[in-house]
């Protein structure tokens, strides 16, 4: 009876200690970092695991101890241990141990620092990065003078923006926000870097990384920003040279003029400021287009959207960005009834109103 | 002669139990109503996690909204910091520290009651944003200009701002009176080397406090000023610099740590020689190694600005990194005060070892941080959380608990039922290991703090629902603790003035110990007067039996 109790523990035991060991192993897998897709994140990853292999040292010699302690000299009787106070020259060798640990991953980390932080004179492409509540503003600089031409891709909450770039060679990126701090993090560079307000003075910030392969690599922002902190997600889809080289033409190609501004009928107005809009409520004739003149007093990206009540877009308004800038949006024709009218880049309440079509 | 503070009060009319509460300025009570209150905001900020975990158990919005639970995960943090595990360690300081040093009460009893009552003020009005329209939701750290008044409208913040304005204010005062207690009240004898640790570790943490604390509520009034008054201290736009609130609140916070951490630290060095009856290990090398803390950390706190590009990365780094060489120090004196002792492992006990376990893994995954490239891909992810919940909930909150076991029956005179205590301990250990174990790997893979959701896609689920229950795990683990609390005041053992055979003078009073603390003291000959009080024929045998042989030649 009593044996057959002490079995049925000692099993219970081997089945717990073997599922905390699975625990373990899964948790020690879990403590290697993601793919390293950059010449710098590899050597961020091979820092990474001669500090992970050190601290693991660490904590097994130490946990080991304990444990072992806990077991050897749990009280047998009521003897009165050795009342040893101290010793100087252990006290020595215990401070000189963990000084040279330190002071070699110290060194360790100095080093890849260097190769982190280096910065080459002719970057194969820079991309001028905003951050803003609660997306991403891609801009691709080129050779001329002109700002107007460059390339720029403008992100949502709803649909994020990837950023192309061509492989093998060094893009830099300049970091700035137009709002609150934000952070630019890709997990598979292993790195990150804040992006602080344009006029934060020491704030403009650089990143510079060379993709080694193509592939689709996520990243978000990593400094808290304000509600939709979760949804500032962006993806860098890394192609060969000439490959990145026809999508920017096709994509400088394809972007659409400013729209036709011919007098339809109805025009509503709607401006918006301190992330707000002026009006709730809009109201337009059915089965007519009309025209949205959306005016942006302020120096933050906005834009006029519209969907119907199950939430399908009838008008995805082209984002612009202030102080006074104005854009006219066609709306087609649409059938009565009640639709919902909405900033992408800021669906909060106060950009939120109803637009009535009757 | 102005002795008349310390004489009992004379007269005999009574008054009723409450007003006598409300009034007191006997440290004892007031340490006691420490406790009491910021047990009572760490359960509130236990629901607020419960919260974070439950929205974050399954990939989308199940429960909460963004703005909901943005100012849960802001309340969290700001309540177990500023209104449950500093208040709570001040409360142990405030009950212990006089009668370890063998004095009547703490030097300032008024300024004491005044230190107490503003804390709960502080705490609803920090709390009260929830009445105005939603409260504060920029995360503790309060960084601007996400704080300033453009992106965070509403009374909240300003609720906040003022809320801890008072609360830091509370802990200054606090501070004084524990550093005049310390070197102007101590008993004959009790010199500064013979104090015991957690003294020393209390002393420590008040001149952090004193330090740190001003300049953490000065940066919270030019805050108050930019977003009330027109101020622009962090305001790009009009000249402001939002990266210097980040150095006046990391200045602040860092030290903040060791706050939070040291009395701590001094708790758990006096349970462990208690219950493995041996004298610390190089209690010498303890204090300096607690010297050394407090000095360095004042120079690191740049270490959590890393990612702003705007510090100097081999300067923090290397400050960072020495730190935990007295750090380690600690932990070896630990481990050899174990060696060859007697252990005995009662529900202190096991709080204790959970605390030297667990600070352990904070400790290194502290020392991993430290290193700027590895930060780089660490910094603002959910290794982040994990590291300072092992420091703070590990470290910390367990060496909370081991001080309520263990200093329970001497503010009752009743011991806590052992067998509750131990159940508690071990659904506690389990489920804060199960909570905070896995925001390693959520980190490491990519996760940052602070979001109220992410994608399905990006395999984080599997982790999170483990850190989930494991939450819910630590939250049950608290009814059997409040069980034996309630239990043990109603019919608990009555135990006597020194249920764990202890070392230090608060035991050699009553349990309660009696208006103005001692009857009597012991001789204080070394940093364990009850000790050498108890084994006195030991000593003096031991004594004359090396006094013998000189005696023999003379």
């Amino acid at each position: 009876m009593g044996s057959s109790t002490a079995h049925s523990r000692w099993r219970t035991g081997h089945r717990v200690g073997s599922l905390l060991l699975l625990i373990a192993a899964l948790a020690g897998c879990g403590m290697i970092p993601p793919e390293p897709e950059t010449e710098t994140a590899r050597s961020v990853f091979t820092l990474y695991n001669i500090v992970l292999a050190m601290g693991a040292a660490v904590f097994v010699g130490v946990e080991g101890f304990i444990l072992y302690a806990i077991f050897r000299y749990r009280r047998r009787d009521d003897r009165l241990p050795d009342q040893l106070h101290g010793n100087n020259l252990v006290e020595i060798i215990w401070t000189a141990i963990p000084t040279i640990i330190v002071l070699i991953l110290f060194a360790a980390s100095a080093i890849t620092l260097g190769e982190v932080e280096a910065r080459v004179d002719e970057p194969g492409q820079t991309i001028e990065v905003t951050g803003f509540q609660w997306q991403w503003e891609f801009r691709y600089l080129d050779d001329d003078e002109d700002d107007e031409n460059d390339h720029t891709v403008v992100g949502s909450p709803a649909s994020p923006p990837a950023m192309v770039v061509p492989v093998g060679e060094p893009i830099r990126l300049e970091l700035t926000s137009t709002d609150v701090v934000h952070s630019f993090y890709v997990p598979n560079f292993l790195i990150k870097r804040d992006m602080f307000p344009a006029g934060t003075e020491g704030g403009g910030n650089q990143l510079e990384f060379t993709i080694d392969e193509p592939g689709t690599y996520s990243g978000q922002c990593a400094e808290f920003c304000g509600d939709l902190h979760a949804r500032m997600t962006f993806t860098v889809e890394a192609l060969p040279r000439t490959e990145f080289d026809e999508w920017l033409e096709s994509a400088k190609a394809g972007e659409t003029p400013a729209p036709s501004r011919d007098a339809a009928g109805t025009v509503l107005e709607i401006s918006a400021d301190e992330i707000a809009f002026d009006t709730r409520e809009l109201s337009a004739p059915a089965d007519q287009p009309f025209q949205i003149h959306f005016t942006n007093l302020e120096g933050v990206v906005h834009n006029v959207s519209i969907y119907d009540a199950n939430d399908a877009e009838i008008l995805i308004g082209e984002p612009i960005t202030g102080p006074d800038a104005e854009i006219t949006y066609d709306v087609p024709a649409l059938p009565p009834g009640e639709y919902t009218f909405i900033c992408d880049y800021h669906p909060v309440a106060d950009m939120t109103g109803t637009l009535t079509v009757q | 002669m102005a002795t008349t503070t310390l004489a009992p009060r004379a007269g005999t009319w009574r008054q009723s139990w409450v007003i006598d509460w409300l009034t007191t300025v006997d440290h004892k009570k007031i340490g006691i109503l420490y406790i009491v209150n910021s047990f009572l905001f760490f359960f509130a900020a236990g629901v607020l996690a419960l919260v974070i975990r439950s929205e974050l158990m399954v990939p989308g919005l199940q429960f909460v909204d963004e703005a909901t639970y943005n100012q849960a995960f802001t309340m969290h943090g700001t309540i177990m910091i500023f209104l449950f595990v500093v208040p709570v360690l001040s409360g142990f300081a405030n009950y212990v520290v006089p009668l370890q040093l063998g004095a009547p009460d703490m030097a300032f009893p008024r300024i004491n009651a005044l230190s107490f009552w503003l804390l709960p003020l502080g705490g609803i009005l920090i709390f009260s944003g929830y009445l105005f329209g939603g409260a504060a939701a920029e995360g503790w750290t309060m960084y601007a200009p996400l704080s300033n008044a453009r992106y965070a409208e509403g009374p909240g913040t300003d609720l906040w701002l003022i809320g801890l304005t008072l609360v830091g204010t509370a802990s200054i005062l606090g501070a004084v009176n524990i550093i005049a207690t310390v070197f102007k009240m101590r008993a004959p004898g009790m010199t500064l080397f013979r104090m015991p640790i957690f003294v020393w570790t209390v002393l420590a943490t008040a001149t952090l406090i004193l330090l740190a604390t001003p300049v953490l509520t000065a940066g919270l009034i030019a805050l108050f000023i930019d977003r009330n008054y027109g101020g622009a201290f962090f305001e790009p736009s009009a000249g402001g610099n939002p990266i210097l609130w980040q150095h006046i609140f990391w200045f602040f916070g860092h030290p903040e740590v060791y706050i939070v951490i040291l009395p701590a630290m001094g708790v758990v060095s006096e349970i462990l020689p208690v219950f493995s009856r041996k004298p610390l290990f190089g209690y010498r090398a303890f204090v300096f190694a607690t010297i050394g803390i407090m000095l360095l950390s004042f120079s690191v706190w740049a270490h959590h600005m890393f990612t702003t590009g705007q510090v100097f990365l081999l300067f923090f780094a290397f400050m960072t990194a020495l730190i935990g060489v007295p750090t380690g120090v600690k932990m070896f004196n630990w481990m050899a005060t174990l060696w060859r002792g007697s252990l005995e492992f009662t529900t202190p006990m096991l709080f204790a070892l959970g605390f030297i376990t667990m600070f352990l893994i904070g400790g290194i995954s502290g020392v991993m941080l430290a290193s700027p490239p590895v930060d780089f891909h660490l910094q603002d992810t959910y290794f982040v959380v994990a590291h300072l919940h092992y420091v703070f909930f590990g470290g910390s909150v367990f060496g909370v608990f081991a001080a309520t076991y263990f200093w329970f029956p001497k503010m009752t005179g009743r011991r806590l039922n052992e067998r509750l205590g131990k159940v508690h301990f071990w659904i506690h250990f389990i489920g804060f290991n199960l909570a905070f174990f896995p925001m390693h790997p959520l980190g490491i893979s990519g996760m940052p703090r602070r979001v109220a959701d992410y994608s399905p896609d990006a395999g984080f689920t599997l982790w999170n629902i483990v850190s989930t229950v494991g939450a819910f795990m630590i939250a049950i683990s608290v009814l059997p603790f409040l069980v034996n609390l309630v239990a043990t005041l109603i019919n608990g053992e009555r135990v006597g003035d020194d249920p764990w055979e202890a070392n230090t003078l608060e035991w050699a009073t009553t349990s309660p110990p009696p208006p103005y603390n001692f009857d009597r003291l012991p001789p204080i000959r070394s940093e364990r007067p009850v000790f050498d009080l108890r084994h006195k024929h030991d000593a003096e045998h031991m004594a004359a039996e090396r006094r013998a042989p000189e005696e023999g030649t003379a």
